[in-house]
């Protein structure tokens, strides 16, 4: 790859006159038109701030300052960790030479200069710095747009302030944890509105996770705000968002959900699940999972759906969560699964049934133990009847 | 995740072994060309050797049962076992694809 070298800046730092001339001519002729020069390491030192070179061609036995403590002084100034230095030497004895890497050089050439061989390694320096540099951009830039993805994503979610609305409408302490594994995820929860005796909850977590994933969780909302389809029937509703999913996702993509509509006045919960964690519910301190199996949502068009009806009287509770709760692994790199789930459940509800920030109690013990960023994302929503 | 096939008479058979998750997808390409093989009518996806699965894995099957069904070979998913059978029968994949216990 051969990039012009038009707009380059190379500093020479070399005591003696005739040398820096030389160089000079060299460099000008390979169409490097900036060029500066300084005589010592205190006045090579001042040039780099002022004329911010895109690389440097350093002599080592200097007045005042050599090239080696130049060098060693630039390195210590994170701004100028990754500015190409270039040392030219007469010293060719192995020692000398790795003197010159330790100082921080990148490479050197030998004294006296050999014209072909000097472009050649300038070059090489100057072209893997703008490589460095497109790379450096690149990343910040895709850094940022993730940044504000990621605001959007979770935008998605219901807002704290709804939440504590809808759960003065309807008599529950709704509170939720929703972390990606990476700026984004393929996990997303909603709250629906039924009607004046009816609230309706879905998880969904789509395979995989990052941008792919995420993609998907936009389609999905795309579908809630669309769709006049009933929520009140849970088999209705995830049948409704399996067919508008089979439509859009290619083969190897899909979600897995919970859906169910919690009646104030009848405490009936109903519910459908395609293929989520199974829920924990607690009635009178009881725990029991829920029933959540059902073919994972956009592979089939003929996938079926199971209405299911528990009770959940005042004073119990409904968990949901994504399955990254059960693989997380612990310390000994086991995951912790159902068993370690329902346990921490149980020794939470015996301990306080009704603490004032169920999730973080329920997640302390994993997170304590699991390294992040996580290996998948994790949400969890508990719903507390008052 | 490791996986060893075995040409039977008009078959296939993959055994695969360790965790089948979001990081196999690229395994799986080489799995996908083991349907080209001449003759074939059945392909067997041994997964009695398998810990664990995730939905990225699901998906694996998923996709795998579309290859076959378009080459018109018989896709069976034999022996899963705990947490593996625990997620195949949650996602109710049987619905799907032939799961042979």
């Amino acid at each position: 790859m051969a990039i012009s070298l038009d707009d380059c800046r190379v500093l020479i730092v070399d005591d003696n006159e005739f040398n820096r001339k030389s160089l000079s001519l060299l460099l000008t002729r390979s169409g490097i038109r900036n060029i500066a020069f300084a005589t010592d390491g205190v006045d090579g030192l001042a040039k780099v701030e002022t004329f911010r070179p895109d690389l440097v061609l350093l002599d080592v036995a200097m007045p005042r300052m050599d090239g080696l403590e130049m060098c060693r002084q630039l390195r210590s100034d994170p701004r100028n960790a990754e500015l190409p230095i270039l040392f030219q030497t007469a010293l060719d004895r192995d020692e000398e030479q790795v003197a010159c890497f330790n100082a921080g050089g990148n490479d050197f050439i030998s004294k006296p200069i050999r014209p072909g061989e000097c472009i050649a390694r300038v070059r090489h320096q100057l072209e893997r710095r703008k490589l460095f540099r497109d790379l450096t951009a690149f990343r910040e830039r895709v850094q940022k747009e993730l940044l504000h993805a990621h605001a959007m994503q979770i935008s998605l979610l219901p807002e704290s302030r709804s939440i504590a609305k809808l759960g003065e409408i309807y008599g529950l302490d709704i509170t939720s944890h929703f972390e990606t594994s990476s700026e984004l995820g393929g996990d997303l929860w909603s709250i629906f509105e039924v009607d004046a005796d009816r609230i309706g909850f879905l998880i969904v977590d789509f395979a995989g996770h990052g941008i792919t994933a995420a993609i998907n969780t936009f389609r999905l909302h795309t579908l809630f705000e669309r769709s006049s389809v009933s929520r009140k029937d849970p088999a209705e509703w995830l049948t409704y968002l399996n067919v508008a999913l089979k439509e859009v996702l290619p083969t190897g993509q899909f979600a897995t959900a919970f859906y169910c509509v919690l009646d104030k006045q009848t405490n009936l919960l109903t519910y459908a699940g395609a293929g989520a964690p199974n829920p924990i519910l607690c009635v009178d301190g009881e725990l029991t999972l829920l029933d959540s199996s059902g073919l994972l949502l956009g592979i089939s068009h003929h996938a079926k759906y199971r209405t299911q009806h528990v009770l959940l009287p005042p004073g119990g509770f409904l968990l949901l969560y994504s399955d990254a709760l059960l693989e997380c692994r612990g310390v000994d790199g086991a995951p912790f699964g159902q068993e370690a789930v329902l346990a921490q459940v149980r020794k939470m509800v015996a301990a306080d049934r009704r603490p004032a920030d169920p999730v973080s109690v329920l997640l302390e013990p994993f997170l304590e133990q699991v390294s992040r960023p996580l290996r998948d994302d994790l949400t969890l929503i508990w719903i507390g009847r008052r | 995740m490791e996986f060893h096939a075995r040409n039977l008479a008009d078959a296939i058979e993959v055994r695969l072994t360790g965790r089948l998750e979001f990081t196999d997808h690229d395994r799986l390409r080489d799995i996908v060309a083991l349907l080209d093989g001449p003759n074939l009518r059945r392909f067997v996806v041994d997964v009695s050797g398998l810990d664990f699965i995730d939905s990225a894995g699901l998906g694996m099957i998923l996709i795998l049962q579309e290859e076959a069904e378009q080459k018109n070979i018989k896709l069976v998913v034999r022996g899963p076992r705990n947490d593996v059978k625990r997620s195949i029968d949650l996602a109710k994949i049987g619905e799907i694809v032939t799961i042979e216990y």
